[in-house]
């Protein structure tokens, strides 16, 4: 039996995997800065880190609802 | 060839198809982390030690061990504050118990603890979801304290929220891994999956609306991408760059390399005579350990909290100023290393990173030392940029031209003639120590005891006390110098050392061995820091003396006085050589008197304001801070203030005037309190 709980399930998925890419994204970022990367480049990079975390949103929440299998019925025992 | 095995989670496995590409590539990159982290470690941090001078840090290596592990894991530098305290107490035990299971879980499969998972397999599993859950706790505090009561001591950075954001990823896929793994076997094989991993356990019970080989896929991915790969990259960052969780290997390396002497001692220039340059001017002229003090430095900000200065407005925070010298480090620490000795043109700290306001303003109570729970050491560093302003720039202020001028000429702070020295004991009886036949003791009274008209009846009550218990006491007369307390706080070494030597070589003439001192900073200085120079002797603080008396019954305190008294620890009796009891043991023994304790008492006492030289300074920016003082002491209604240091008793009794109180508070020094009780 199909549960409605799909789109949580994905949605808790996706904020999981977001948050992993947010970290790699500023850690990068933070790194490029402390090993002597240029100050004036910073909204460079951010604007560079947006875009593809905009791409990797859109990928995951395609690649979940298309691949992220159907669900039982919850049932907490 | 490969073979099929059942695993204990009911799946057949190909092990070596399976596992043995997850253990290379756990070797592998776990190798390549070790490279990276001891390479980074080298690269950014030990050669930018290394440009500094040598000093000696390894003599009492048990000692130094002992303290280190009763410090990191005990945490007992923490508990002074308890919310954060507790907070990091329970980030740091989570992290290890995490890290413990981890480690058995991860190597258990070679070694036939999993495939039936064993009992230690189990209690590995339990650790791990109690460590993990410490963590959350703690760090769950840790967020809200960062960015919801937002304390003014913490600067939040992105790196900051980074550390918080990816250690909450980490820990829930974590629960995640474990949750899947449970949700795929049931309790088949662990029954009592509940008790060993309650938290994941719970979690698991939602995994059971996806079906079995989703399950497998999930974990999996879960397991390696969004976890394990994750957890690496986290610990390279954490390695390669200068983020604050570096604190976790750079704290414990200054920890054990802290000071081991008393706190305030400071180090003569060595070979004076022939050194071309004195104090420190840029980065490199600092010493090995200094440079290790400024980035094992977490930019917690306990020391500004605790800063007279700081808490009086004035420009220094001891917190900024290492940080600022962090940067510079950071910054002039690579050009040093790439520019052969003689074409270096290092930028000077003074002026740039540091101010002179910020300089001045420190009164050297050690207040920041004693709050810092990684040691690091702001006294010392002040004292050697002071010492080069003073004796290559000769940039100080007017007050302290005249202050050094009197030392010089006249061998006390307030120019007066030396042979004014003995004239507060003129009408006394007391004798010249060489005068006396079997001196106990000398009786070092100090500039303030001599010459200021106020501590005057300090060294009158003392000398009524010593003469009334019969002790043989004498004193050097118009030979005492200043003991050089305020030449070398000031950044004077020159005229320190000749101020000693000269007092070292008159005591030694006289075959002095006892000392009995009124003021903290001559006691301290006798005590601490003559032997530097050759002058050993056994030194101790007329409190100890006093305390010693009472307690032989030779002293005995009879007329009451029934007043409310609160105790002024100051900062060189109490954190420099930890007296803190011997004062309150004489206040207790006079019968009447009532103590209260101000809220800063003890190891945390609030400066007067007068050390570090400042006696001799005016007090042009922020509030007074003996006035701050003398609030304190209102807040608790005390009717007297007690103190045991000359310095002390002028500010404070300055500071009950400057606030219209002297009709119902008064400031007195101990023996004066002792001396009308008798």
């Amino acid at each position: 039996m199909e549960s409605s709980f799909r789109p949580v399930a994905i949605a808790v998925e996706v904020i999981i995997l977001m948050g992993v890419i947010y970290s790699l994204f500023l850690a990068v970022k933070l790194s490029a800065f402390d090993f002597g990367l240029e100050e004036k480049y910073q909204r460079f990079i951010d604007w560079v880190f947006m875009i593809m975390g905009c791409l990797a949103l859109v990928f995951f929440v395609a690649h979940l609802i298309t691949f992220y299998p159907r669900l039982l019925t919850l049932t907490l025992h | 060839m490969d073979s099929l095995t059942r695993f204990w989670t009911g799946q057949e496995v190909y092990i070596m198809k399976v596992f043995l590409p997850i253990i290379i590539g756990f070797v592998v990159l776990f190798i390549g982390l070790l490279a990276v982290s001891a390479l980074s470690f080298w690269w950014r941090h030990y050669r930018l030690w290394y440009l500094g001078k040598e000093e000696n840090r390894s003599d009492r290596g048990a000692l130094r061990l002992k303290s280190l592990l009763a410090v990191t894991f005990g945490h007992l530098r923490f508990w002074k504050e308890l919310y954060p305290g507790a907070m990091h107490f329970l980030i740091f035990w989570g992290a290890i118990l995490i890290f413990l299971g981890k480690i058995v879980r991860l190597f258990s499969y070679p070694v036939g603890l999993t495939n039936p998972p064993q009992s230690i397999f189990k209690y590995a599993s339990f650790v791990s979801e109690i460590g993990g859950l410490l963590v959350m706790i703690g760090g769950c505090m840790a967020v809200y304290r960062r960015y919801i009561i937002k304390p003014s001591r913490l600067e939040t950075k992105p790196t900051n929220t980074l550390i918080y954001l990816w250690g909450a990823v980490l820990l829930m896929t974590g629960y995640f891994v474990k949750g899947y793994r449970i949700a795929i076997i049931g309790g088949s094989v662990v029954p009592d999956w509940p008790f060993w991993s309650p938290l994941s356990y719970l979690i698991s019970r939602f995994f059971l609306i996806l079906p079995t080989e989703p399950l497998n896929e999930l974990l999996v991915w879960h397991r390696v991408l969004i976890h394990a790969l994750p957890a690496f990259l986290f610990f390279a960052y954490v390695f390669m760059t200068r983020t604050p969780l570096q604190h976790f290997f750079l704290s414990p390396i200054n920890i054990y390399f802290r000071n081991l002497k008393p706190k305030g001692v400071l180090v003569p220039i060595p070979n004076f005579e022939e050194a071309e340059t004195f104090g420190v001017k840029e980065i490199s002229e600092l010493t090995w350990k200094q440079l290790l003090d400024l980035e094992a430095c977490t930019n917690c900000g306990r020391c500004q909290d605790v800063c007279p200065a700081h808490l009086s407005q004035k420009p220094l925070s001891p917190r900024r100023m290492t940080q600022n010298l962090k940067d510079h480090l950071r910054r002039e620490g690579p050009k040093l290393l790439t520019t052969p000795p003689d074409q270096r043109q290092p930028e000077a700290i003074m002026g740039t990173t540091v101010s002179e306001d910020e300089l001045w303003a420190c009164t050297n109570c050690m207040a920041c030392e004693e709050a810092c729970p990684v040691y690091v050491e702001q006294i010392i560093r002040i004292i050697d940029l002071r010492r080069y302003l003073v004796l290559v720039e000769t940039k100080y202020s007017s007050d302290i031209r005249l202050t050094l001028k009197n030392l010089e000429k006249n061998n006390n702070p307030w120019g007066m003639g030396r042979g004014l020295r003995t004239e507060w004991a003129k009408d006394l009886g007391v004798k010249i120590f060489s005068e006396v036949t079997d001196p106990e003791i000398l009786f070092w009274v100090g500039c303030c005891g001599s010459f200021d008209a106020r501590n005057q009846k300090v060294a009158n009550s003392m000398v009524k006390i010593l003469q009334a218990c019969e002790v043989r006491f004498g004193i050097l007369g118009n030979e005492e110098g200043c003991c050089g307390d305020p030449a070398r706080r000031i950044g004077n070494e020159y005229l320190f050392q000749m101020t000693a030597e000269a007092n070292i070589e008159i005591m030694k003439r006289y075959g002095v061995k006892k000392i009995l001192t009124l003021c903290p900073h001559c006691f301290h200085i006798l005590k601490n820091e003559y032997p530097q120079l050759g002058g050993e002797f056994q030194v101790i603080h007329h409190t100890q003396f006093l305390t010693e008396l009472i307690s032989s019954g030779k002293l005995k305190l009879t007329k009451p006085i029934n007043k409310v008294i609160t105790y002024h620890d100051s900062c060189y009796l109490g954190r420099g050589n930890q007296i803190y009891e011997a004062p309150r043991k004489i206040l207790k023994s006079i019968p009447g008197l009532k103590l209260v304790e101000m809220e800063r008492h003890h190891n945390r006492s609030f400066c007067c304001g007068a050390g570090g030289g400042r006696m001799w300074m005016e007090e042009h920016i922020g509030t007074r801070i003996n006035q701050m003082r003398t609030d304190q002491a209102i807040e608790v209604k005390a009717e007297l203030i007690g103190t045991a240091c000359p310095y002390c008793l002028t500010m404070l009794f300055d500071g009950i005037k400057e606030k219209g109180k002297e009709e119902t508070m008064a400031a007195y020094d101990l023996s004066e309190l002792v001396d009308q009780s008798m």
